[in-house]
């Protein structure tokens, strides 16, 4: 026995150790990595089966060591537990779109608008590839290489540079300049718009500053390192300033197809007066705004983009940062007015600007800034509004339009239609536009509008990353089911009450119980302040009239609203509110820690991040906050949620931006508790009636949703959802009061025959035109 | 004189049993086949009618269901 193991051994391990050697030698190439593949006949299979099959992706021999899986129709896998993962993701998020991030394993996407993104913040081509082959476990899909170089040939190979006045259409790369250049200049409209200076018919030749870009380098090999450290050569032409616009269009994908980067050289503009500004030493900003500043004035230059941070993040100061380094005329735009005193009040908080070079311009308070160069806080509609306005905000708007503003700071810019933005850009000139958002997504999908209007994508944090670092408060998410009581559901089942189901379903006694119940929890056991969302104007005023709190919808006027937000924050009385809509974006409230929604907007993922996005400023001291701190969760998202009912379909759906980004809702079925009985109210039989006699009296207009003027997703998804569940939904689509209308004049006319009114009756001010 | 009928006996939850009556409503005469109404959580019905009734509670769950399109 003894004997054929010892001779079985020696060439059992020698015929291994071989071919373990051979592997080594053939892998250790990374570029040439050459696989012996056995089924090599069936790697060029038909496409569609083999982008669900990934059997056939080559794993590197070390590919434990590296963070994540490349995909050939462009998906990307990251592992966050790697040791590379804050490496991997610095360059990911730069690269790709992130479409779901839970805890342990990241999605990313590449497009061409994230290597647009990629392109302009600086990294080329072959930099994306070697990268991506770094840290990918697999070979690189040849598909992939193809598809960034497709995507990126022609991106980021001219600038359109704003200096000292002058437009430059600008090349950095020494190879394609010429060609590149030349071939601008043979299309007539841009040929036309260029002027010549003393030089002849050669380019300028100018020095920028090469990249400084610290977080990839350690990637890269040391000379590619050095290739990027270069000072590099850019050739120029200038063209006439009026044409800017023209040139532009010329360029994007549909003609020319090399799409502009636009940069602003502030340090070397002398023509604009310099604003005295700098942070104040206490601003210290987190490392995230560091990272996504960094990212906007990568070479010196600022570039116009968008910095992507959840809410109670700090994008003010990232803001009033960029503002303070470039040191010139800043535009700021705002949703509403009280963000604009919320802007104005950051501005004097982070930086030392003097009081009479910021000013506020809302239909309140029209001030002007003295001196030459100033801050200026507005709205998106003070600007864009077409009507006629005072002679005092017509000077205002005048001064804005005529100048030249260093930095146009555009704040929630998911909101804004693109119709408006256009206006906005348009009426305002600017060097640099910089857009701050927590959630870049919206229902009508134009939020790829944003990519030529503003810029691309420069930063997007990662949402749990920064509650691990204690940055961002650390949300419990739940969704409460509560089930319908028996005459609410028959009620709700009725043909004739399809318009009324939302407000059933919204007042179902159980909910407000349930409703009550947590308020008085957390009210009286954690002391917490609770904010309560209703989109639905009449449950709203109903839950906050029936326990006797303060409410804040579309109509409650500016003085008013700051006066119950400041009694909220100071007062020991006052802990709850009730938001309607308004109370969506960027009312900052940093003491509410707990969320309670009631009825929601269908299914707009955004309006549920951006609600959450109310709590989400930290809360207690840093250690507590911290993994392992006392408390593990500070803050509370609760959805209320009627089961068997639409409102189940649209909770899901609202939840996943928020799934996306990491977040579990965790699902609570027993609230109120059962021994909760008579404290809480709607526990008799007969009170419960009579809501539900109160609800079917109610009129139809009533009922509704409050309608914003300024809110677009709201119609997008009105038309989305007429589509998809037609008749019982005509209760909150727009169609509702068509048909009401109709059903009057109906009645009046006598079987629908309308006839002609008599003349005599007719009032004064219309007797004059029917002649 | 003692009536019989053969039916099924259904127990369910209370906005369930709301909808069986609903639906039940909603049928011609003919057709409808409640026999009784137990209390808010049973009901007792005709034999023949199990599956009509588990296919139209499939339905509209599934209305109430969001599924994230791929």
């Amino acid at each position: 026995m003894g004997h054929g193991e010892n001779s079985g051994r020696p060439h059992k391990r020698n015929k291994y150790s071989s071919k373990e050697d051979h592997k080594a030698a053939a892998f250790d190439d990374e570029e040439a990595y050459y696989v012996e593949d056995f089924n090599d006949d069936d790697r060029d299979g038909d496409g569609e089966g083999k982008k669900r099959d990934f059997t056939k992706l080559e794993l590197k021999p070390d590919h434990a060591n590296r963070p994540l899986w490349a995909c050939a129709d462009g998906r990307i896998f990251l592992e966050t537990f790697s040791p590379l993962y804050k490496q991997a993701y610095d360059f990911l998020i730069a690269i790709a779109e992130p479409v779901c991030r839970p805890e342990s394993m990241h999605e990313y996407n590449l497009t061409p608008h994230s290597l647009y993104a990629a392109v302009s913040v600086g990294l080329e081509t072959e930099t994306i590839i070697a990268v991506l082959n770094k840290l990918s476990k697999t070979k690189l899909p040849k598909e992939m290489i193809e598809f960034i170089h497709a995507s990126t040939a022609n991106y980021g190979k001219v600038k359109l540079v704003l200096k000292k006045n002058r437009y430059l259409v600008e090349s950095p790369f020494p190879e394609a300049r010429r060609l590149v250049l030349k071939r601008l200049l043979s299309d007539e409209v841009i040929s036309r718009a260029r002027i010549f200076n003393e030089g002849g018919d050669g380019f300028n030749v100018s020095r920028a500053i090469g990249e400084i870009e610290g977080t990839h380098d350690e990637l890269l090999n040391e000379a590619q390192l050095a290739a990027v450290a270069e000072e590099k050569e850019a050739h120029s032409f200038e063209i006439d300033p009026s044409q800017v616009e023209n040139v532009k269009q010329r360029c994007l994908p549909n003609a020319l197809n090399y799409p502009m980067l636009e940069e602003y050289d502030f340090r070397n503009d002398t023509i604009n007066p310099d604003l005295e500004m700098e942070l104040k030493p206490q601003a210290q900003p987190r490392p995230y705004q560091e990272k996504s500043l960094s990212k906007m004035f990568g070479n010196g230059r600022a570039r116009s983009g968008i910095i992507v941070l959840p809410c109670g993040a700090g994008k003010s100061l990232v803001g009033v940062s960029a503002a303070c380094r470039i040191k010139k005329s800043c535009l700021c735009l705002a949703t509403n007015a009280v963000s604009v005193d919320q802007w104005a009040f950051q501005f004097k908080l982070w930086s030392n600007i003097r009081d009479e070079n910021i000013c506020r311009f809302t239909s309140d308070s029209k001030e002007r800034f003295r001196g030459n160069a100033g801050v200026v806080v507005t709205t998106y509609n003070m600007v864009a509004f077409g009507g006629k306005r005072s002679e005092e905000s017509e000077k205002i708007i005048e001064e804005i339009r005529n100048r030249e503003w260093g930095l146009l700071l555009m704040d929630e810019v998911h909101v804004v239609p693109a119709h408006m933005f256009r206006k906005v850009i348009s009426i305002t000139k600017s060097h640099c536009k910089l857009g701050l958002t927590a959630t870049l997504v919206r229902e009508d999908e134009r939020i790829t509008d944003l990519n030529f209007l503003i810029g691309p994508k420069l930063y997007e944090a990662n949402w749990l990353d920064l509650v691990k670092g204690g940055f961002i408060a650390n949300v419990q998410c739940a969704e409460v089911w509560c089930p319908m009581t028996k005459e609410f559901f028959a009620e709700y089942l009725k043909k004739e009450n399809s318009k009324k189901k939302q407000a059933l379903y919204v007042m179902n006694p159980n909910k407000f119980r349930a409703c009550e119940f947590l308020i008085r929890f957390h009210e009286q056991q954690r002391g917490d302040k609770i904010i309560v969302f209703a989109d639905n104007l009449f449950a709203l005023t109903e839950y906050a009239m029936k326990l006797r709190k303060p409410m804040i919808y579309g109509a409650t006027s500016h003085i008013e609203r700051t006066k119950i937000l400041e009694a909220f924050k100071t007062s020991k009385e006052v802990n709850t509110v009730f938001l309607s809509k308004v109370g969506d974006n960027s009312i900052d409230i940093p003491e509410a820690n707990v969320i309670i929604q009631i009825s929601s907007h269908a299914g707009s993922r955004r309006q549920e991040a951006q609600r959450l996005g109310r709590i989400l400023r930290a809360k207690g001291r840093l250690q507590d906050r911290m993994a392992g701190g006392k408390e593990e969760y500070n803050a509370f998202f609760y959805s209320l949620v009627s089961t068997d009912t639409q409102e189940m379909y649209y909770s899901t759906k609202r939840q996943q931006f928020l799934i996306d980004q990491g977040y579990s809702f965790k699902v609570i079925t027993s609230l109120p508790p059962s021994d909760a009985g008579s404290e809480l109210s709607y526990h008799r039989l007969e009170d419960q009636l009579s809501l539900l006699g109160k609800v079917l009296s109610a009129g139809d207009d009533k009922l509704g949703l409050e309608i914003l003027e300024d809110d677009t997703d709201d119609i997008a998804l009105q038309k989305a959802r007429a589509r998809r569940l037609m008749g019982s939904m005509s209760a909150m689509s727009g169609a509702k009061g068509m048909v009401y209308h109709e059903f009057r004049t109906g009645q009046k006319g006598g079987f629908g025959k309308s006839k002609p009114k008599d003349p005599a009756k007719r009032h004064q001010l219309f007797k004059k035109r029917f002649v | 004189m003692v009536h019989a009928a053969k039916g099924i006996f259904i127990s369910c939850d209370i906005p369930m049993a709301q909808f069986i009556i609903n639906y039940n409503a909603s049928l011609p005469q003919s057709q409808k086949f409640i026999i009784h109404i137990l209390d808010g959580t049973h009901l007792f019905v005709s034999s023949n009618v199990e599956g009509m009734i588990r296919s139209a509670i499939q339905e509209f769950r599934e209305k109430n269901t969001y599924e994230k399109p791929a």
